[in-house]
């Protein structure tokens, strides 16, 4: 079946503007109700949505280009990697995390494994000097327990 | 509009680095920490910033203040992380104002109860005031409350805070103070801000605004409204030409008040020095000057005078809110 | 006269050493964002702004750091379009038509100055007529109440969604998505929390800040990812810079029509700079007519758009400033910025915050000035940006982006969640949803179910309020109008070859 990104699309969304709109029935009502209430907009905005969806299951548009295996994998590295880089920036400190995040990132892009190393490294640093003491911001270089 | 401190950029772009440099030199006690529960530039910001650069230039405390923002739950982030993982920090203060009255009041604060810290002091207040627009036919107070009783729907009031907020409960204090007892009828609308509430009712959209006088003071001076009351005891100096409410009758005093809260488990004699050092900033010629730039009457009140008058304000924002409906 | 005293007022602020200085690194900084390929003004200005905003800047001077980033990033939008036929945002795409065949047929050094003195002409005029026109508009402040409000919002979206977009489904789509995201939190009129599951950190609503960076700037770079290194830059060789004042002279009309058409693209809402390109160029070509030659590499099809991009950047911010409803992504990006600093744009902006206004406006006169000579002589210094290897660039982008948003807030909430806009951003970007709208969403939507409630119950819950004045009911005309719009137009403009 052609076209089958935006169908599959439009499902997903129908489904979670039906989500939406049963977790809208659930807000609490407030103590002095206005005409309007908490609900109505939520919902006024949930089947709207729905409609889009249905809309881009009857009429989809062409499938985009979507990624093959290989890119597919790069994307996943690069995206476990950004969780594990936010999970480790506080208690990892910034250099060590930022240095091993940027060199994946860089290896995704160029695959040579010593020239990421460098790039990780240096961006890491120039980055941490140009926050920390160009600009003032709080950051720490290791994680806090190095320096007490 | 001309008097623009331009030479406040440079105060803004050198006191950071002596922040920085001076934050490089000092190695030994812990610097105290001010926690302003909201993102830099509201009310709470301002408390922080003026307060804890105050300290310091007048040689209160040994270092700079630390200002950390701690945004979240309308305050609820920062009054949670206090009373569990900071409860006997003497080196920590934290912004407050009415709103964290109010909030502690209505339960806002998922459960927390305004025993669970100690209010340190405030010194400085934005007296509450309503206005109407200049071709407004209320020429007082009473107006409006007559007018009021005859029609409840006639009068629509634009304030700065939500639907049961400080700026709403303003109005209905007034009401009930004046005898109308009906207050599940008055209409409120709550805009973004007082400018935006003076705006609505200049174009007539509603009748009145109730907020705090800062928020006021261009309209004022403009010409565009006129000031029907001003929310304090005596009147204010600047502004002799407005009536009180309690002058015409009607004894209502709410004044937005800003100070600061400690943890609940520090000494007396830590909790008395904070009050000192308040005071001392009270006293001080900068704060003078922050005030009144920033719209501020003066308002002190330190130590367990301050403790006590606040627990007076909670428990009737408390009866009042129960009232209306806004807690059960 | 007002506006002498007004402009006095704000040139005082301006020519401030400090405040000039803010102005000139933003022009420098917002040309080398520009010219990189894929960054343009919209994810240019979000990236800085955390970081500025952690700087703790008052109000003016982080409006004219960013703004000037954001001009200087519509000038430096045409290096790439021209010297790599990689548009570095939507606005620029337009110039790439004859920008990119002037510079293979070894006129590279013409046309980035013949586009750089078009933009200086596009933005001098959309500056002049900004400081003409958002005074006048500031003094109907008094006339929008709720319901206009409601109303002006819903233009906002339906001519973003109508307009400036290709599939109305989608945008409408783009809509309801940032308004749903934006229900998050508590609920404004009873202070109970709306669609949080319980998470505290939810009960503030998503910071905008988060959403932008995640769905602008890291789905940038998982597209680049995606298509494994191959936006590579290939030599295009800029020979000797001279000043082409025969093409110059010759393009002045152009310039001109280009920068009214323009200004009036970038004012209206939602439709933005890309509109301004796109309409300047149809109509010059249309004007030239065959012999024209528009897509062969002509200095007027370079000057066109550029002229046209540039001054509806300029045009973009009269509806920002005045009414707090932006006309374009990046204008989007600065209310966020407005709004995190405490400034409310909108009609009492102009009373309340002159020197924010006017401070803001001289800045951009000045900046224009500063953005020329960095433009023509100096651009040189910008095409070396070009060649930075991604595998450097793009880590880079990504670092910048973590630190900002962990600055404001220190919690690995906002990270997490940003990524996952940048996933979301990834995703619509594949299906053509327009991630803009998802912006704007999340930026009125508080705004505008407030204004719905209020008007409710100023009229005790009679629905007809919502079409009781003269200029609700205009602007519901035009709504409408702007959305259905496109149906008609599709069948008279002919999409241009290249542009798909």
């Amino acid at each position: 079946m052609p076209r089958l990104g935006d169908r599959l699309f439009g499902l997903i969304v129908c489904a979670g503007a039906l989500a939406y709109a049963v977790s809208a029935l659930h807000i609490k009502v407030g103590f002095m109700s206005d005409p309007v209430g908490s609900k109505t907009f939520p919902l006024i905005v949930a089947g709207i949505a729905g409609l889009c969806g249905l809309i881009m299951i009857v009429r989809p548009d062409d499938d985009p280009a979507w990624p093959k295996g290989s890119s597919i994998l790069s994307l996943g590295i690069c995206i476990a990697t950004l969780i594990g880089y936010a999970l480790a920036l506080k208690p990892g400190g910034f250099l060590l995390p930022t240095a091993i995040a940027s060199g994946i990132l860089s290896w995704q892009i160029l695959p040579d494994r010593r020239l990421a190393l460098i790039i990780g490294t240096l961006l890491s640093s120039g980055l941490f000097l140009i926050f920390k003491y160009l600009l003032g911001l709080s950051l720490f270089a290791f994680p806090r327990w190095i320096l007490l | 509009m001309s008097n623009f401190p331009v030479s406040n950029f440079r105060k803004v772009l050198i006191a950071p680095l002596f922040t920085i440099i001076a934050a490089g030199f000092s190695v030994s006690a812990p610097a105290a920490e001010c926690i302003a529960p909201a993102n830099p530039g509201g009310g709470w910001d301002f408390t922080c910033r003026q307060i804890g650069k105050i300290l310091h230039d007048i040689g209160q405390v040994d270092d700079p203040v630390q200002v950390t923002n701690m945004a979240g739950g309308g305050g609820g982030l920062a009054f949670s992380h206090v009373v569990n993982e900071r409860k006997d920090d003497s080196d920590l203060i934290v912004a407050a104002s009415q709103a964290t009255a109010t909030r502690l009041a209505q339960n806002a604060y998922a459960g927390m109860t305004a025993d669970q810290v100690r209010f340190v002091g405030a010194i400085g207040a934005d007296p509450g005031v309503i206005i109407v627009a200049k071709d407004s036919p209320f020429q007082s107070l009473n107006d409006m409350v007559a007018a009021i009783e005859s029609d409840p729907g006639s009068v629509a009031f634009a304030g700065g805070s939500a639907a049961g907020g400080f700026d709403h409960l303003k109005v209905l204090m007034i009401l009930k103070e004046a005898g109308f007892t009906d207050i599940g009828k008055i209409k409120y609308i709550g805009v973004d801000g007082g400018g935006d509430a003076i705006t609505q009712t200049i174009g007539g959209f509603t009748q009145a605004m109730t907020g705090d006088i800062s928020e006021a003071v261009g309209f004022l001076k403009s010409g565009e409204v006129r000031a029907l009351a001003v929310l304090t005891e005596e009147r204010i100096e600047g502004f002799e030409d407005i009536p009180t409410a309690r002058e015409q009758g009607i004894d209502v005093v709410a004044v937005n008040w800003r100070g600061l809260y400690v943890p609940k488990g520090i000494s007396d004699a830590d909790f008395e020095a904070w009050g000192r050092r308040l005071q001392a900033v009270a006293d001080s010629m900068a704060w003078k000057e922050a005030m009144k730039a920033n719209g501020l009457a003066p308002f002190t009140k330190v130590g367990s005078d301050f403790q006590t008058w606040v627990d007076g304000v909670i428990a009737d924002t408390e009866a009042l809110s129960r009232e209306i409906g806004v807690i059960q | 006269m007002e506006l002498i005293d007004n402009l006095a007022l704000g040139f005082a602020i301006a020519l401030s050493p400090y405040t000039l200085m803010l102005a000139v690194i933003g022009c420098f900084l917002g040309t080398m964002i520009g010219a990189l390929p894929g960054l343009g003004p919209a994810n240019g200005v979000a990236i800085l702004i955390p970081i500025t905003f952690s700087l703790g800047l008052d109000a003016t001077a982080a409006l004219v750091l960013l703004t000037s980033v954001y001009y200087g990033a519509m000038y430096g939008g045409r290096i790439s379009s021209i010297l790599l036929n990689i548009p570095g945002d939507e606005p620029a795409m337009m110039t790439t038509l004859d920008g990119y065949p002037m510079a293979k047929s070894g006129r590279a050094g013409d046309a980035l100055v013949i586009s750089g003195f078009a933009s200086f002409v596009g933005t001098f005029f959309a500056t002049v007529a900004l400081a003409l026109v958002a005074p006048l508009l500031a003094r109907i402040a008094y006339l929008f109440g709720p319901a206009e409000y409601f109303a002006l919002y819903l233009l906002a979206f339906a001519t973003l969604g109508g307009l400036a977009s290709k599939n109305q489904a989608k945008a409408a789509f783009a809509s309801m998505t940032g308004l749903g995201i934006a229900m998050i939190g508590l609920d404004n009129a009873t202070g109970l929390p709306r669609f949080t599951g319980g998470n505290l950190h939810l009960f503030d609503g998503i910071d905008f800040l988060v959403a932008i960076v995640g769905l602008f700037a890291l789905s940038e770079v998982f597209l680049f990812i995606e298509s494994g290194g191959r936006n590579t830059a290939i030599g295009i060789k800029l020979g000797k810079i001279t000043i082409p004042w025969r093409d110059i002279v010759a393009t002045r009309w152009t310039l001109l029509r280009s920068s009214v058409v323009g200004f009036v693209a970038g004012v209206l809402p939602g439709a933005g700079a890309s509109l301004g390109s796109f309409l300047t160029y149809m109509m010059e070509k249309s004007i030239a007519g065959k012999k024209g030659a528009f897509g062969s590499g002509v200095a007027k099809g370079v000057a066109a758009p550029e002229a046209g991009n540039n001054s509806a950047a300029g045009g973009a911010l009269v509806p920002m400033l005045t009414l707090g409803v932006p006309g374009s992504g990046t204008t989007a990006v600065l209310l966020a910025l407005l709004m995190t600093l405490n400034i409310t744009p909108g009609p009492t902006l102009f009373a309340d915050r002159p020197e924010v206004v006017w401070g803001l406006i001289a800045s951009l006169m000045i900046a224009n000035f500063v953005l020329l000579a960095m433009n023509v002589p100096m651009v040189r210094i910008f095409v070396r940006v070009l060649s930075v290897p991604p595998a450097v660039l793009l880590p880079g982008v990504t670092m910048v982006s973590f630190v900002g948003i962990y600055s404001l807030s220190g919690s690995y909430f906002d990270l997490v969640l940003m990524i996952a806009f940048g996933i979301m951003g990834y995703v619509f970007r594949k299906l053509s949803i327009p991630t803009v709208p998802v912006i704007l969403g999340i930026l009125l939507g508080n705004q505008m179910e407030d204004n719905l409630r209020r008007a409710m119950i100023l009229s005790d819950g009679d629905w007809t309020f919502l079409f009781s004045t003269p200029i609700a009911v205009g602007l519901w005309i035009f709504a409408v109008a702007g959305f259905t719009a496109p149906f008609f137009l599709r069948r008279l403009i002919r999409t241009p070859k290249g542009i798909s």
